[in-house]
């Protein structure tokens, strides 16, 4: 897929920007602050809603403004389709809404109208880093992709929430009211684990592959789902009955410590390399190798399964890979149709063809091709 | 929206008053203080009269928890009305919604809100103990669960009818599906999903 058109109102740092993507490798250069990873946050959001970088939504929209817009024609497999993000402040807080060829839409239909693929700086953390963040990293790609995760994950949230208040004791004990909530995890909980099961399997494939080519199969690499609730066959059956006596089990334990103990909410990625666990034995290099072969397996997961190329979007990362993993990293995805890269200087070995654009205070401008 | 120090202060104070409700932001706020600002002073008067009626003659009908002037409520009085089925409703907005329709012909009950303890909302919070002693006491044939098709309408039907079920009487729920004279391409995968679970012979 590809974004022909990209149009911003009152994004960050944008008043206007109405800019014409090339297809291939679009690299935007520019200084700190003028505005590179605003336009990359905003791409990301036609496909994914959400903001790639944490931290409060207002700040979304530019100062003193209340209403901005994103807007983006993209060229997918079905045709020319035209996204629209609105987002508005007001008293009550912020409001987004979401269209697609100019009707209004849920947010989990806006969801994966066009697959993006974001790397950014903090996922080289994914290997060291807290077990939320390789929840993040299943749930972004799942979100994308599986019409149903999004609804099984918020009515997981949702159930989660209501039981840990309850836990709490926010009002009074009552077994009944905690029972509907265990049948609602249960259920939900089961498609969560069984999609996030699914997709690290695949995922797990590719970045083996990768990596080996890249060590010359002198290292191993093996991603495995590591659920917090351990099952036996990847079906919804096993799953769920699993879950449910599970919750049975730490039932005493979760009145007693009054907080949720099981389900996937905390779940976890293993990653390891020649049996060993790389975070514990890993070297710096090891670590941020196997990051990259996550990426390139997610990339190639989401362009497997929806048989489309997801836009590659690599905010101010090439910057942070030394020549040859850079090299590497984008030989690898080499498939993309387009590519979205940031840096505060034009990359070395950039390969022939790429289209640069240079960034000055919120104004983008093509450069010469090179 | 001009700076507040431009604008005569009464003006102001009616636009913050108006942006409290429900739907409505700071510029419908400013256009209806304007639209009333055109119009006669009589109408003001009646406009300010009918909240003040609504705060000091309406109240809880102690049978139902509907809202009312006389208690009981005119539904709870009213002879006609068929005592074997009781339609338990969060809120009673919601039974103006489905008198609107006219195909119910029994009683209410308003449990006033759902179930949610991370809101502090519990069975202790709403109408539930009322409900359990009308069932005993006017033994109705069928409870029908009329709250809304969400995660907390789900959880607070789910609630009752593991409540009530033993109390031998049946409790059923509004069918989930899709709306009259929709398209089912429109229609999202969860409500064709639910629409083809309650299917029934034609």
């Amino acid at each position: 897929m590809q974004l022909t058109r990209i149009a911003l109102s009152n994004f960050r740092n944008y008043a206007q920007l109405d800019l014409e993507p090339s297809p291939g490798l679009n690299v935007i250069v520019g200084a700190n602050a003028q505005g590179k990873s605003n336009l990359l946050e905003a791409i990301a959001m036609l496909g994914t809603g959400k903001s790639f970088r944490t931290g409060r939504e207002s700040d979304l929209i530019r100062e003193g403004i209340d209403l901005a817009v994103i807007g983006g024609d993209a060229r997918v497999r079905a045709g020319v389709v035209h996204l629209g993000c609105t987002l508005t402040k007001s008293v009550r807080g912020m409001r987004k809404h979401y269209t697609i060829n100019g009707q209004g839409v849920r947010y989990a239909k806006f969801l994966g109208s066009i697959k993006v693929v974001t790397f950014v700086p903090a996922d080289l953390q994914l290997v060291v880093g807290p077990p939320s963040l390789r929840r993040g990293f299943l749930n972004m790609a799942l979100a994308q992709e599986e019409r149903g995760y999004y609804r099984a994950f918020v009515r997981y949230q949702k159930a989660l929430q209501q039981k840990s208040a309850l836990l709490r004791g926010s009002i009074a004990p009552d077994e009944e009211l905690l029972a509907i909530y265990d049948h609602a995890l249960v259920e939900s909980g089961t498609q969560v684990m069984l999609m996030r099961n699914h997709l690290v399997a695949a995922i797990g494939r590719h970045a083996q592959e990768t990596h080996a080519r890249w060590t010359a199969g002198r290292e191993t690499f093996a991603v495995r789902y590591a659920p917090n609730v351990p099952f036996e066959a990847p079906t919804a059956d096993s799953i769920g009955s699993a879950f449910a006596a599970r919750l049975r089990e730490v039932a005493p334990m979760e009145r007693a410590r009054k907080t949720t103990l099981a389900g996937p909410h905390r779940d976890d990625v293993g990653l390891w390399l020649d049996g060993g666990s790389l975070a514990a034995y890993g070297s710096q290099g090891q670590q941020r190798t196997a990051v990259l072969a996550l990426k390139v397996a997610e990339y190639n997961v989401m362009k497997d399964r929806s048989g489309e190329a997801p836009l590659l979007l690599l905010d101010d990362v090439l910057s942070e890979l030394d020549e040859a993993r850079a090299a590497a990293f984008l030989t690898a995805v080499g498939g993309y149709e387009q590519a979205f890269v940031t840096a505060t200087h034009l990359p070395a070995g950039l390969p022939a063809g790429a289209h640069v654009y240079s960034v000055v205070q919120a104004s983008v401008r093509p450069e010469v091709a090179c | 929206m001009p700076a507040s120090g431009s604008i005569a202060g009464p003006v102001q104070a009616l636009i913050n008053e108006f942006s409290k409700l429900p739907t409505v932001g700071p510029k419908t706020a400013a256009r209806l203080v304007f639209y009333l600002l055109n119009r006669p002073r009589h109408e003001a008067q009646s406009l300010s009269e009918a909240i003040l009626a609504v705060k000091d003659k309406v109240r809880f009908c102690s049978v139902c928890f509907s809202l009312t002037e006389e208690d009981p409520c005119a539904l709870c009085t009213d002879e006609r009305r068929d005592r074997a089925t009781l339609c338990v409703v969060a809120e009673a907005k919601d039974i103006y919604a489905i008198e609107r329709t006219a195909a119910f012909k029994g009683r209410y009950h308003v449990l006033g809100g759902l179930i949610s303890p991370m809101d502090g909302i519990g069975p202790a919070q709403l109408h539930v103990k009322e409900l359990i002693e009308r069932i005993g006491e006017e033994a109705p044939a069928e409870i029908i669960v009329a709250t809304n098709p969400n995660a907390e309408g789900e959880a607070t039907a789910l609630y009752l009818s593991r409540l009530i079920q033993p109390l031998g009487v049946s409790v059923t729920r509004l069918a989930y599906g899709l709306p009259i004279g929709g398209d089912l391409d429109y229609a999202d995968e969860i409500t064709v999903a639910k629409a083809i679970e309650g299917r029934r012979t034609l």
